[in-house]
Parts: structure tokens; C-alpha cells; sequence
């Protein structure tokens, strides 16, 4: 009971805070779920082209992502990119730029791969026969693949690609080791001025759950949506 | 025009790595002609058939379609203008799941031959009708039984007004009390003087309804005779134990 007045009162204390820490957390989320998407779509053509070397490229670049660290990826792009010569240019009616900039491009990066795995295991999960028999009355491949194929991969696509935002939401966490005043990040702040750091971290959690459970409900919306017009 | 050879085979053969499925076949098919092509499991015939819409690429050999080689080099761009003149329905019917009958039989006329839609749809319910489905225009696969998509399959086939139609087992994934609804389809189609290449388990349509009748096995043809002279008369002792087993 003490435990959620401290809770309570924190939260009318620094509520500024805490809110601060979201809004940031969901621009990073936003775009990252955006940036990912597209350049996942595109990756997964990549990686289910008939053409060799473009799949190979693929392959190498999911595989890669996905068996190192976000954090290692995130580090690599805020510190190591600017050691290599290439900086990210600061916006001066942006705040922080540069730091958004990075984080989000990581995250980005970092999202594509696990996107592009999500579609190309929708599309294979497609029976290979509606492909052979669209191919069998005169269809092109692409043809095949967009009247056939797509519409019917999309239903599996749907439900993971839900995941993945909601992942992407607890894992934009990982930005505040840049220092980007996200909402774990703006936690610390609150926890360094008021050494709650239990309630605290309460108020984040159920703070970073309304955000991921509001989300996965929109999502399902959607796919209901998309299953009623079959 | 009876005689004339609208499709042979020479001397073709396919390996998936090692395994040789099909050896050196070489055989010619005739415009109207009825063929059921028979033999024991992993004889090659499916891949045989498939090979002919070059669902299976040969490994060599050639294909003559209308006097064109369609293993020849370069003709594999043309592949899609050659497979809408050859129809192929296969066990597993693979009717278009995100898409309506009527949809599922428009769809490629319209998209490739530039048909007009109302045109598609008339031709579409005027041959769903002779199967005797006019009134499931408007279901999607999902809400059919085997025997309904499968004749649906041959109606989607038909409406590309196909000069060969292929045949890959099509009442071997259906309940016994569906098989006869599919082959009567068949037999009409075979009456109507369609060329049909059939690969088949069911030994009464071979025998009934096929002018001619292939026994491939090991992956070349052991047999190929008048159906009622092969059924009558077996010659090789594989096809004399096989028919055997399944008559």
C-alpha cells in the first residue's frame, strides 16, 4: 500500500518526466517500426531473388544482425561511424539530432533483418502448388507472386510482424546507453533524484506495458480487419 | 485433323542429383488423342508429366510443342505463352485460396489475354454450369468439397482454351464417392475431343475412356498400346504383375 502512494507520488512529482521518456521512446519506436518495415520488405526481395550474389548479400546481412548484439549495433553506429569519418549532421531546430538520428538508424538496421526473416517465411509458407498451378495457366513469376502468393502470405505476415513492433517498443530501451532521453532513460533520472528506484522502475514497467499491450491490441484490430474483407 | 502430332517427346531425361527418374523416353502424342499414362509409385510419371509444361526442367532431351522445342535455348522466356495453350490439373487441385471460384477462373484470361471481364465471367458460368456448379460462383475454395474444386480446377484450366491438357493423378487425393463426379467431367472433356495426357490410378478410365494407354516404369515405358489391347494383352512381365496388384 506505502509502496503505491510512493508510486503515486512520484508520478505527480515527475510526471514531466516519465512523459518526456515516453513520447521519446515512441518517436524512436515509430520510426524504427517504419524504417524496418520497408527496408525488411525490400531485404526479404533480396533475399528470395533469383539472382545469386543479391541473395547472398541478404543471407550474410541477416545472419550477421542477427547474431550480434543491439546494443553492439548501436554503439557501432553512435561511436564508431563518427570515428570512420562519416558524422551525422546536428539539426539545429532538432534537439539531439544526431543522437536520434543514430539511435533509430540502429534500431533500424537491427529491425530489417528480423522483418525481412518474417515475410520471407510467410511467403515459403505458401504451398508451393499455388504457385505451380498460377505458373501453370500462363502467370509470370511476378505475377504469380503478386496475385497469388502475396495475398495469401500476408495472413501469415500479419500476426509476427505484430511482434516484432511490440518488441521493438521494449527494446528501444537499449537508446539510453546514447543518451537518448527515452523513458528508461528519464527513470534513472527520477530514481537518481529520488533514490525510489523500485517504485520507479514500477512506474516504468507498467509505463512500457500500456505501450506495448495498447499496441498489440491495435494490431489485432488490423488483422481482423484484414480477415473480414478475406 | 487426326494424325497430326501436336506434342513428342525425344529421347528425354531427368535427375534430381543421382537418381535417375526418367531414361531416354521418347513419345509423340496426337491432337485429340486421349492418353492415360499408368505404372507403380516412383516410376516417374508425375515427373514426366510435369516435365512436359517444364514444371520439372529436363536434364536433356527435347520437347516438341506445336513443332517448337521448348528445351531449346531461349525459348524459356516464351514458357508462359506456351503454358497457357497446355492445361495441367493437379492432385491436389491448388485452386487460387485468396480468390473466389469466379475469380479464381477470370483471373488469368483477363490478366493475360486481355479478355474483357464481362466476356470471362460469361464464359466462366456457362462452363461452371456444365460441370455442374453454376451456382458456386461465388465460394471460395475453402467452402468447396475435393470433388467440386477439382472440376473447378479443370474449368480454370479450360478457359484458357488450352490445345493439351494435363492431367497429374486428379482423383487420387479425392473421397471414393467424389471420383466418379470428376471423371465424368473428364469423359465429356475426352468426348468433346480435348487432347488429354492423364496420369492415373483409376485403370477403368484408362481402359474405358483413353484411346491409348503408357506403362511407365523405372522411368521409361515398358508399354504403350491401344488401351483395350494393353489390358487385354499384356506383353512385359512388370506391367503383367502390375496389373495384377491393381485389378
Amino acid at each position: 500500500m506505502e509502496f503505491i502512494q510512493t508510486m503515486g507520488k512520484l508520478i505527480v512529482r515527475y510526471h514531466s518526466f516519465f512523459e518526456e521518456g515516453i513520447v521519446n521512446t515512441l518517436i524512436i519506436a515509430a520510426f524504427t517500426v517504419l524504417l524496418g518495415t520497408i527496408f525488411g520488405t525490400l531485404m526479404s526481395g533480396m533475399r528470395m531473388s533469383r539472382i545469386l550474389p543479391l541473395r547472398w548479400l541478404a543471407v550474410a546481412y541477416i545472419e550477421f544482425i542477427r547474431g550480434t548484439p543491439l546494443m553492439v549495433q548501436l554503439m557501432f553506429i553512435f561511436y564508431g561511424l563518427p570515428m570512420a569519418g562519416f558524422t551525422l549532421p546536428d539539426i539545429s531546430w532538432i534537439p539531439n539530432f544526431s543522437r536520434f538520428a543514430a539511435g533509430i538508424i540502429a534500431m533500424s538496421i537491427n529491425s530489417c533483418a528480423y522483418v525481412a526473416e518474417i515475410i520471407r517465411s510467410g511467403v515459403q509458407a505458401v504451398d508451393y502448388g499455388q504457385m505451380e498451378a498460377a505458373r501453370s495457366v500462363g502467370f509470370s513469376h511476378s505475377q504469380a507472386m503478386r496475385l497469388v502468393v502475396l495475398p495469401q502470405a500476408v495472413r501469415n505476415i500479419l500476426p509476427a510482424l505484430g511482434n516484432e513492433f511490440v518488441t521493438v517498443i521494449k527494446e528501444s530501451s537499449i537508446v539510453s546507453v546514447i543518451g537518448i532521453a527515452d523513458l528508461i532513460f528519464r527513470t534513472n533520472d527520477v530514481i537518481a533524484l529520488t533514490y525510489k528506484s523500485l517504485a520507479c522502475l514500477a512506474i516504468a514497467a507498467l509505463c512500457y506495458f500500456a505501450m506495448t499491450f495498447t499496441g498489440g491490441r491495435l494490431i489485432a484490430l488490423a488483422e481482423r480487419r484484414m480477415n473480414h474483407g478475406r | 485433323m487426326a494424325g497430326e502430332k501436336i506434342l513428342r517427346v525425344v529421347d528425354l531425361c531427368k535427375s534430381f542429383h543421382r537418381l535417375e527418374v526418367l531414361r531416354h523416353i521418347s513419345v509423340d502424342f496426337e491432337r485429340n488423342e486421349v492418353v492415360s499414362i499408368i505404372g507403380p509409385s516412383g516410376g516417374g510419371k508425375s515427373t514426366f508429366l510435369r516435365c512436359l509444361n517444364l514444371l520439372e526442367t529436363p536434364t536433356s532431351g527435347h520437347i516438341l510443342f506445336d513443332g517448337v522445342d521448348l528445351c531449346a535455348k531461349g525459348q524459356s522466356k516464351h514458357i508462359d505463352a506456351h503454358r497457357q495453350k497446355m492445361g495441367m490439373v493437379f492432385q491436389q487441385f491448388n485452386l487460387f485460396n485468396n480468390m473466389n471460384v469466379m475469380k479464381n477462373l477470370t483471373a488469368a484470361p483477363v490478366r493475360i489475354k486481355g479478355m474483357a471481364k464481362e466476356s470471362a465471367e460469361a464464359k466462366a458460368l456457362e462452363l461452371l454450369g456444365r460441370v455442374g456448379l453454376a451456382d458456386r460462383a461465388d465460394a471460395y475454395p475453402s467452402q468447396l468439397s475435393g470433388g467440386q474444386k477439382q472440376r473447378i480446377a479443370i474449368v480454370r484450366s479450360l478457359m484458357m482454351d488450352p490445345e493439351v491438357m494435363l492431367f497429374d493423378e486428379p482423383t487420387s487425393a479425392l473421397d471414393p464417392e467424389m471420383i466418379g463426379e470428376v471423371l465424368d467431367v473428364m469423359k465429356n472433356l475426352a468426348e468433346s475431343g480435348m487432347t488429354m495426357i492423364v496420369v492415373t490410378h483409376e485403370m477403368r478410365f484408362a481402359r474405358e475412356v483413353s484411346d491409348r494407354t503408357i506403362f511407365l516404369d523405372g522411368g521409361h515405358i515398358e508399354e504403350d498400346k491401344p488401351s483395350h489391347e494393353l489390358f487385354a494383352h499384356p506383353e512385359s512381365p512388370r506391367l503383367v504383375s502390375f496389373l495384377d496388384k491393381v485389378l
